[in-house]
């Protein structure tokens, strides 16, 4: 082995991770019983919470071409432009069978996110995808057996419990999801959208996104916020994913949409609406069916890293049976293997696991594109534009699909 | 007075030398950490330069695309609009400052404690502090409002175009506004009391002192307030991304967030270009300032 990875070299592999402090204490931990094993010293860097912080942090030094960060986890929106500027060490000769044993993991996500060209690129840590919380309370109190199937019979529950619930509760709405301009509003969006048939297409370099069922899907959003009501006015101008879950753990609202993590705060000690809250598939409209935007971190080796072998071997163990149950067990974070979904002991810990594995195989991943970035900006601004009622959802739309095809004709031509 | 600023002397050879003894390490510093980023970025700008694609040449094809660009261009629009609103309002504003200041007002130690609290906190943080202001369902505006009754139904603030732009002015005008009324301070300390009494002499009122004298006097130091917060609103990013991150609909993108969120999306050289103009816009306002600023010294020889 070459120098300098091992322990007795000195410096060891390096290891980008972020999140929450005792996300980072896991991963601390982590890497210690790790050099225990291997005898490979792990260094921890530190990185924000904030998504967009954590991009800008890894593509300085990978640009620049450093050798650190050996190994780096990536927001499954990113994967395919760190991919394309080659800056992921395919990983095949790694994965040998008993070291990444591939088809333990959903395989529509390998192929849809982790392999590039038919390479293996990136692995998935932990999975994520939208979900409806509702208060299982209050539909009994209202009469209802089950969640809502259709957006109809959501907006339905959601107009009659708000108008009842409204005279103990002056701030309460039916329905918070995440409408703000951001990443999170795509992914809003395209839930909408796929559950009318809908959803970004490309083809022959040309860009489908003015499409019937995505202005049904945006003239819908928009509608939650001005005819029915029961999304709250600062949809559009507050409502990222921690506000959504605020008002929803505070009692104030019936219906949620958001992504697995909520689901451990909502029962945390001292919430208000602790026990009182059920997870399902989000609703469809009718004809259509349920999809989930997929989300989630994934792990690859740089390209530049000079310990490739030893940061492998951290990355086979990260994804392995043992570490994805202590994640799931002490972080909530949701496997990337589909074999721990039948688990006894992890069913106990997160009740919505069979919800879950029915949302990751029907998961929707964003657009696979190196510049996905510059598409999702003008979804972004135009389709917040038509949430704040500046403009129709159906100009929206038009200039939505002008931007977008002018993004690939930018960048489409390899 | 302002003598300080005549130049009339000759320097000889053996000062020059000292002198540029003194300055030289200054100038490495300017050309490592200024001049240098400035080139790469301006050469940077010239090329197609992606992480995903392949690097090559292409003359001023960014400054073609972003000329072209319906969202560049309302993101310049905005920033101009935005320096153009906020500047004059914290001149205005820190000038009634520095005045209240150099007066005799008791206690002077408070208040000016008090008026620098705002430029002591970094940027970030107070606008994570007018975020809560401005809240729509936990924010202070609308409690005050609401339990005064001057409002009946919770004012979604940030809401529209307009209403955003005028929350990122006021955060702008609350945090830059000491700022300026301590230069303005330095300024007004340095008029001759005698003025003053000589006009007090002649019966002059209060305005007309502060029209004849201190503001003529002043004029040099505001030029320089003014050339600090231009560029510095020429430039404003953090408030907009903790505020409004651009919304809503893109109505509030700054140039430096434009700029930004081509870098993210890995497109170095569109992002460089946007950079490249937001410089060119920076340095031209300066040059007008100092253009300024020179022909009110050769006016007060």
């Amino acid at each position: 082995m070459l120098s300098g990875c091992n322990r007795s070299g000195g410096q060891g592999i390096t290891l980008a991770v972020g999140g929450a402090p005792n996300e980072i204490t896991v991963w601390e931990q982590l890497a210690e019983s790790w050099t225990i094993r291997s005898g490979v010293e792990v260094n921890i860097m530190r990185q924000p919470t904030d998504t967009d912080l954590r991009r800008q942090g890894l593509i300085i030094p990978l640009k620049s071409q450093q050798r650190d960060p050996d190994l780096f986890l990536m927001d499954v929106a990113w994967v395919a432009q760190f991919a394309a500027s080659g800056w992921l060490e395919p990983l095949d000769r790694y994965a040998a069978p008993g070291t990444i044993d591939t088809t333990a993991f959903f395989t529509n996500i390998l192929e849809q996110v982790d392999r590039r060209e038919g390479r293996l690129i990136a692995m998935p840590v932990y999975l994520d995808c939208g979900l409806l919380y509702y208060r299982r309370d209050l539909l009994e109190k209202y009469g209802y057996t089950s969640a809502p199937e259709t957006w109809y019979e959501l907006v339905a529950m959601a107009v009659k419990v708000q108008a009842l619930e409204r005279a103990e509760r002056p701030q309460f709405y039916g329905f918070v999801w995440q409408g703000a301009q951001y990443e999170g509003l795509v992914c809003n969006f395209l839930e909408f959208a796929g559950s009318a048939g809908g959803g970004l297409a490309f083809e022959n370099g040309q860009v489908r996104a003015d499409t019937p069922a995505n202005l049904m899907a945006a003239r819908f959003m928009h509608g939650l916020i001005y005819d029915s009501k029961v999304s709250p006015p600062n949809t559009f101008t507050e409502m990222r994913e921690e506000e959504v879950r605020a008002v929803f753990q505070q009692g104030d609202a019936l219906f949620e949409r958001n992504w697995p993590y909520a689901w451990s705060l909502h029962q945390r000690e001292g919430s208000p609406v602790k026990d009182k809250v059920g997870v399902a598939l989000l609703p469809h409209f009718p004809g259509g069916h349920s999809v989930a935007t997929l989300g989630g971190w994934h792990i690859g080796v740089s390209v530049y890293s000079n310990c490739k072998e030893e940061a492998a071997g951290l990355l086979a163990h990260i994804v392995s049976d043992s570490v994805q149950v202590t994640f799931a067990e002490r972080l909530g974070w949701n496997p990337a293997r589909r074999d721990l979904y039948d688990r006894r002991e992890l069913q106990e810990k997160l009740p919505h696991l069979d919800v879950l594995r029915a949302g990751f195989a029907a998961a929707v991943a964003r657009p696979n594109l190196p510049y996905y970035t510059q598409l999702s900006e003008p979804i972004q601004r135009y389709l917040n534009g038509a949430l704040s009622g500046e403009l129709t959802p159906d100009a929206a739309l038009e200039k939505i699909e002008n931007e977008m095809q002018q993004v690939v004709e930018r960048y489409g031509r390899e | 007075m302002l003598q300080a600023i005549r130049d009339t002397h000759r320097y000889s050879p053996g000062e020059l030398r000292t002198a540029l003894r003194f300055l030289a390490p200054l100038g490495l510093l300017i050309g490592i950490f200024v001049l240098l980023p400035v080139l790469g970025t301006l050469a940077g700008s010239l090329y197609l330069d992606t992480t995903f694609l392949e690097r090559r040449f292409a003359w001023f094809d960014n400054y073609c695309g972003l000329l072209t660009d319906h969202t560049f261009l309302q993101s310049a629009w905005f920033t101009l609009t935005f320096a153009a609103v906020s500047v004059p309002l914290e001149l205005a504003l820190g000038l009634a400052l520095a005045l209240l200041m150099n007066s005799q007002v008791r206690p002077l130690g408070l208040l000016r404690a008090c008026v620098l609290i705002p430029w002591a906190i970094p940027g970030a943080i107070s606008a994570r502090t007018w975020e809560l202001i401005y809240n729509y369902n936990y924010g202070l505006a609308n409690a005050l409002l609401g339990g005064l009754g001057i409002v009946g139904e919770p004012v979604n603030w940030l809401g529209t175009g307009a209403g955003a732009f005028a929350a990122l002015v006021l955060t702008d005008v609350w945090r830059t506004t000491p700022f300026v009324a301590i230069i303005l301070l330095t300024g007004l300390q340095a008029i001759p009391v005698e003025l003053y009494q000589q006009a007090q002499v002649d019966q002059a009122g209060a305005l007309g002192r502060l029209r004849r004298i201190t503001l003529p006097l002043l004029r040099p130091i505001i030029i320089v307030a003014l050339l600090f917060r231009t560029i510095d609103a020429v430039r404003v990013f953090d408030i907009i991304y903790i505020l409004t991150r651009g919304g809503p609909g893109g109505s509030t993108t700054s140039l430096s967030l434009y700029a930004y969120r081509n870098f993210l999306g890995g497109d170095f050289g569109y992002g460089s270009a946007a950079s490249a103009l937001l410089f060119v816009v920076a340095l031209g306002l300066s040059l007008v300032y100092i253009k300024m600023a020179r022909k009110l010294k050769i006016k007060m020889r």
